[in-house]
């Protein structure tokens, strides 16, 4: 059996007075993050959340096959071009329309070992054509999500 | 990462506060029924959501909770005689009954009305399946009795206990909702816990150390879905209810009894976890109850004070030995206290403002989302909280494994419902 050892054990280190002593620097730059609408009702919720000011996160739209990704201010990129230097990627869908593209920039990310999420904007339902388009491919899907639901999510993650 | 201000909002309880408003709405387990044993017994104090009460039983076998200390000079009345239908100070005599009424006063004459004058602050407090329970809120909204399962099923099929821990509520909470410590944390539990071992879908948790998480919202509060891969073309699904504003289950494992938590605030900095096990449809065995007592499975050995007997006093007892050995992951025995001991490291209330969250804790932002907006909601415009409703409270984890393309929620269907009479849905 271990004896606490005392300055250094768990009763004094758990205190209000000793989290004061905890080194206290700024937060690493935040993470690159990407944010992809896969039909109209989510690009209009990406384009919302884009209005606001976030670290490094960029916002975009796609559509099949997903090989390229699109601005907000309607530039065409590629879409293994924009996924360099990236470290999560949410991707955001109404419908299951755009399947092919969600397979496309999901096995994008797999392959370069980036972190994915899913929202489903499917207002008061829990099953969709979304959620089985985005599920193979999103590490965590948020179902059914809304606007705020995605601002919240970059905000917590410091996008 | 979060505001300081949401933090705050989030972490403090105390009866002034949009949190505190909020739970205010809640039936809250405030002590196990072993705590008032019999007629007359000792007074228990009460701690909760930052206000000292004191809980008794009277003569008659009246539950009552009240302010704890005498309208007079202030004495605690924990010191108090329980006697002949009710509390009485040992300062000057002046007595109380379950609803905090001053029945006598000594030095008044006889002729006088002086105690129709003088009430305690008291609030109702129900036993309900082994458990307390007093609703701190306004009398004209107090919602229904609790409904949980484990409180209305039959008495042999039930277990709770509680232990202290020594942080924030939230901090607490969110170690229910965030099943992706699971695989680390608790890996050395699945094969020797008498609790847990021995389930089919114990294989499919070692199996598939990285899950894949479905938050789904509902209207009590959030299912949160954990995928791993099982046989070809499946996935084993464990779905962990949460309720607002503390309730969770913990998925069950093949035939053992089900079980889960609250996560109750005593004030801001401490919290009581409610631990139960039950099952469905049958007695729990001996064996069972033998080793919840022991503290094996979600419980936890604790002393007299239901403090944890592995504490921060005693750096939770850990076992180098046995984490190198890959007994226990952390080196700290048991699940509740492995859980435990990391949260109450994170300090009394851990600042938020310095976290960095990542995209698989999308379960914690959104449950912090609709704490938020249901607290707010309430403070500006009265709004009527989810989670005190019959309906919402009778809930169910669930283990299945489902085809690969069927949505979970889909798939379970009416496993996730609590139903009288009906086996749990598990692997």
């Amino acid at each position: 059996m271990t004896v606490p050892a005392l300055l250094s054990s768990c009763a004094r280190a758990a205190t209000t007075e000793e989290a004061a002593f905890r080194i206290d620097y700024p937060l690493a730059p935040a993470r690159a993050t990407r944010v992809v609408g896969f039909d109209a009702r989510a690009v209009q919720a990406v384009r919302s959340a884009a209005d606001r000011e976030w670290g490094q996160a960029q916002f975009y739209s796609a559509s099949d096959p997903g090989h390229q990704l699109v601005t907000m201010t309607g530039e065409t990129r590629s879409l293994a071009e924009e996924l360099d230097s990236v470290g999560s990627l949410v991707m955001v869908a109404a419908t299951g329309e755009a399947a092919e593209a969600v397979a496309t920039i999901g096995a994008a990310c797999q392959v370069r070992g980036i972190m994915t999420a899913g929202l489903v904007l499917t207002p008061g339902r829990l099953m969709s054509d979304a959620l089985m388009a985005l599920r193979p491919y999103a590490r965590i899907l948020l179902v059914p999500a809304d606007e705020d639901d995605l601002i919240e999510l970059l905000q917590a993650i410091r996008a | 990462m979060l505001r300081a201000e949401i933090n705050d909002l989030l972490t403090q309880t105390g009866p002034e506060t949009p949190m505190g408003q909020l739970f205010r709405r809640y039936w809250q387990p405030v002590l196990l029924a072993e705590e008032l044993p019999a007629n007359d017994c000792p007074p228990v104090r009460v701690k909760i959501l930052s206000e000292r009460l004191l809980a008794f039983r009277d003569s008659a076998g009246r539950y009552g909770l009240i302010d704890e200390f005498c309208a007079h000079r202030g004495v605690s009345l924990w010191f108090g005689r329980n006697e002949e239908g009710g509390l009485r100070c040992p300062y000057h005599g002046w007595k109380y009954d379950v609803t905090g009424q001053a029945i006598e006063v000594p030095s008044e004459p006889e002729t006088s009305n002086f105690c129709a004058n003088v009430k305690l602050k008291s609030y109702p407090l129900v036993k309900r399946g082994g458990v307390f329970w007093a609703y701190l809120g306004d009398p004209a909204k107090q919602p229904p009795l609790p409904e949980w399962e484990f409180v209305t099923v039959p008495e042999g099929q039930t277990y709770t206990s509680k232990r202290l821990q020594e942080c924030n509520w939230l901090q607490a909470l969110e170690g229910g909702i965030d099943s992706s410590h699971v695989t680390f944390l608790h890996s050395g539990n699945l094969d020797s816990d008498p609790l847990f071992k021995g389930a089919r879908g114990n294989a499919y948790n070692k199996g598939d150390l990285k899950p894949f998480f479905e938050v789904a919202d509902y209207e009590g509060g959030l299912l949160i879905g954990a995928r791993r891969n099982a046989e070809e073309g499946h996935y084993y699904w464990r779905v962990t209810p949460w309720v607002l504003p503390n309730f969770t289950m913990v998925p069950p494992r093949g035939d053992h009894p089900m079980h889960g938590h609250f996560w109750v605030p005593i004030d801001d900095e401490h919290c009581w976890v409610y631990s139960f096990d039950y099952h469905p449809t049958r007695n729990l065995t001996e064996d069972e109850i033998g080793a919840m007592q022991a503290g094996l499975g979600v419980h936890s050995a604790n002393d007299a004070n239901y403090r944890p007997l592995a504490n921060k006093d005693n750096d939770y007892l850990i076992d180098r030995e046995a984490q190198r050995r890959g007994e226990t992951y952390s080196g700290v025995k048991g699940i509740a206290m492995q859980d435990a001991s990391l949260q109450e490291s994170m300090g009394p209330i851990v600042d938020r403002t310095k976290e960095r969250l990542v995209a698989t804790d999308a379960g914690i932002i959104k449950a912090r989302q609709k704490l938020r907006k249901a607290a707010l909601a309430l403070a500006e415009t009265g709004a009527e909280p989810v989670g005190n409703r019959p309906q919402d409270q009778k809930v169910r984890s669930v283990a299945i494994v489902l085809p690969a393309d069927q949505a979970f929620i889909d798939g379970i269907g009416e496993a996730m419902v609590a139903r009288p009479g009906v086996p749990q849905t598990s692997v």
